[in-house]
């Protein structure tokens, strides 16, 4: 078919003005405006003061956005090795002949169809609560009074507790990207394994793991991303004013940047700034994973 | 491609970069319109009152409102772009101190337009003055759905336990509590929404809320008052005043399952509690409230409150600031104001409506004797950095698993 320059500039053109508009735009002035103070994130741009590096020098040295970094990282190793491995392991269980796939698949992806405030409050509220929750009578039945007794949503595990119940969300959804990722892997590499006498642990070691490179270097991505946007979880479980235990830096940059219900200072620029770092961080983990996961040649 | 399809391509084409402008030419109404965005979801009874006035005051003045419910967040994040974005946006609501602090430069001086209606005649003096204060010195905002912050109690659970009077000093509040534990009811919880408040409230109490701000902002933790505070509270934890729920009490646990159901007895909150947990107190529920106490050597008592409202602002922009105004005197005066009371369970703005809901009349005697105003939390989140340390440390304080020394330590080394 001919192509007709024209006809293919009028049909992109909407969807290049909307991009330009909607996404690039905003980039640029928030790039911008990380390098101003302003009082509000609409103030005309007359109004705004350099600072120069300013934002970014002050962050580094606000105790409350080191913690918020620090709870991310954490987030982002320990529930990142947790939901990897699960995930990981209940793909291969489902891809290995279990019976009612369908089931267990629609069983573990489960959390990822209901709102994430329904489920937070299901956590805080029937599972973790102190008085009634599902841990606290499982222990109290079995007569371990101690445990029974611990305070899973008290100062000191309000992090681990927003850990878990996160975690618990997101292992169906990187199981069906694994899936996806197994299921496409000829069977053919199976067979003439099983043929030479490999067990299936031995063949999920060297054909498995090694063919899902790729796969790898997607889940780290997406897991990077859903981490560096923490934040509806965290308001769940410090409803109206943050707590450092489950601060994160969106939640700190929402903050400044909105206020909160004290007449504290909004700082957009200092929130533009850690919107930057933030992009920064999801660009540097991008390039490692792409550096570790270099693609093969293979193809199959 | 023939002549018909180029020309049928382009009018798609069009069509689709025609209805992209579609939002921008929107964006401003009719010029005979009034538009006012409201801080309510059309759901709420507060809503849903606000919505039956617009609609009366429409049908009896022929004037067309454009009544759009942004929600507390809707207007928190878009309602300043807009504004600075030239959107048309005569009316506007929130809590006093935002609209006043942070939406204060788009509004409308109201002192003629309120001195021409006479409208502070049947308006409560106290939420008028705290009005001006917000506004520095000016009427830019007429409150409505007053409120005041202080404890609120279970009647029938005081009664259970022989006490006969509200408390007002520390001693008394001390005095309570042991009656209480004494009858074997938990005296009081909190949520970890209002900890800040707590701490707000009783530095205040010793300092004033200057100084909390200066504490705050300027890290003068080492401040023997944040001691003395955290004494104070340590003391109520060590004594099994406060729930064993205090430590994990995601906001509403507390309100909800505890002090609605009957298990604790008094709860620092606003006088929009018994409103909120009405569903679950039921209808036989008595609500009783008192000032937060006086502390010996205290730098004001119980007339000193954190008491204020939501406010109406009209922009400074506005074509129609009388009629913006009229639509403002007709929901918070008369029939309206009390329809919005009733339905909401809220305090009216009208004096003419003399009659509180039961729930909350208990607030007014406390209303009434408020001279002076705290704003929100008594100036303890001022700083924005410090805020989520200072709640995470004082819930540990209120459970008992800090002591103060400890908490002080924390806020020295956090600050």
């Amino acid at each position: 078919m001919k192509k007709n320059k024209t006809m293919i500039i009028c049909f992109t053109l909407p969807a290049t003005i909307v991009f330009l508009v909607m996404f690039l735009y905003p980039v640029i002035r928030t790039a911008m405006m990380s390098f101003f103070t302003m009082a509000s994130v609409s103030d005309s741009m007359s109004t705004w003061e350099f600072v120069g590096l300013a934002n970014y020098a002050e962050l580094l040295k606000t105790s409350i956005f080191m913690t918020a970094m620090k709870n991310m990282l954490m987030i982002w190793l320990i529930g990142g090795i947790g939901v990897i491995f699960f995930a990981l392991l209940f793909a291969v269980i489902l891809t290995n002949g279990v019976r009612a796939k369908s089931f267990w698949r629609a069983i573990i992806y489960l959390p990822n169809i209901i709102s994430a405030v329904a489920f937070a409050n299901m956590w805080i509220y029937y599972i973790f609560q102190k008085r009634f929750g599902m841990i606290h009578n499982i222990f109290a039945t079995l007569g371990l009074d101690k445990l029974a007794r611990t305070d899973y949503m008290n100062g000191d595990m309000k992090f681990w507790s927003l850990l878990i119940a996160f975690s618990f969300g997101s292992v169906g959804y990187f199981m069906l990207i694994f899936l996806s990722g197994i299921e496409r892997l000829p069977q053919d590499y199976y067979e003439a394994a099983t043929i030479d006498g490999a067990n299936k642990l031995q063949q999920f070691f060297h054909i498995t793991l090694p063919l899902l490179k790729g796969v790898f270097k997607t889940i780290l991505t997406f897991w990077t991303v859903s981490v560096v946007g923490f934040f509806v979880w965290s308001q769940m479980w410090s409803p109206v004013n943050s707590e450092s235990q489950t601060i994160t830096p969106v939640v700190y940059m929402y903050n400044i940047v909105f206020g909160n219900t004290g007449m504290s200072e909004r700082m957009p620029g200092k929130g533009a700034a850690v919107g930057i770092l933030m992009a920064l961080v999801v660009l540097l983990i991008f390039f490692l994973v792409n550096r570790l996961f270099r693609e093969d040649d293979l193809e199959f | 491609m023939g002549l018909k399809k180029k020309l049928l391509s382009a009018a798609l084409c069009a069509a689709m970069v025609g209805t992209m402008a579609i939002p921008a030419a929107t964006v401003s109404a009719a010029d005979d319109t009034l538009v006012y965005w409201s801080m309510w979801e059309s759901t709420e009874p507060q809503g849903q009152a606000i919505q039956e006035a617009v609609d009366a005051y429409v049908a009896e003045t022929g004037v067309k409102v454009d009544l759009q419910f942004k929600g507390r967040t809707g207007n928190r994040e878009a309602l300043q772009p807009a504004l600075d974005g030239g959107t048309q946006i005569d009316i506007f609501d929130e809590d006093i101190d935002r609209v006043n602090g942070m939406y204060g430069k788009y509004l409308l001086d109201l002192e003629d337009l309120a001195k021409e209606a006479n409208y502070e005649e049947t308006a409560i003096p106290a939420m008028m003055s705290a009005c001006r204060e917000a506004g520095d010195g000016t009427l830019k905002t007429i409150p409505y759905q007053p409120n005041v912050f202080a404890f609120f109690y279970n009647k029938d659970l005081f009664e259970q336990a022989g006490i006969e009077s509200e408390p007002t000093t520390w001693a008394e509040f001390l005095d309570v509590c042991q009656k209480l534990k004494d009858a074997g009811i938990t005296p009081m919880t909190m949520d970890d929404a209002y900890a800040t408040s707590v701490i707000g409230y009783h530095l205040g109490r010793l300092v004033g809320e200057e100084k909390v701000v200066e504490i705050v902002t300027e890290g003068k933790w080492d401040d023997p008052a944040v001691l003395q505070m955290a004494q104070d509270i340590e003391n109520l934890a060590t004594s099994g005043y406060y729930s064993e729920m205090v430590g994990s009490n995601v906001w509403p646990a507390g309100q909800n399952t505890e002090l609605a159901l009957g298990t604790a007895a008094m709860y620092l909150n606003g006088s929009w509690l018994p409103n909120e947990v009405k569903d679950m107190a039921g209808p036989d529920f008595k609500w009783g409230c008192f000032a937060y106490p006086a502390l010996e050597n205290g730098a004001n008592g119980v007339e000193t409150n954190n008491f204020g409202a939501q406010v109406f602002g009209i922009n400074k922009d506005t074509k129609l600031a009388k009629e913006a105004f009229d639509l403002i005197t007709y929901i918070t005066k008369g029939e309206y104001d009390k329809k919005l009371s009733e339905m909401s369970v809220g305090i009216p703005a009208d004096t003419t409506n003399a009659e509180w809901p039961e729930m909350v009349a208990c607030a007014k005697p406390l209303i009434d004797n408020s001279t002076t105003r705290f704003t929100w939390a008594v100036g303890v989140e001022t700083n924005v950095d410090m805020t989520p340390i200072i709640k995470e440390n004082f819930i540990k304080l209120m459970a008992g698993t800090m002591t103060a020394d400890e908490f002080v330590e924390a806020m020295k080394s956090a600050a």
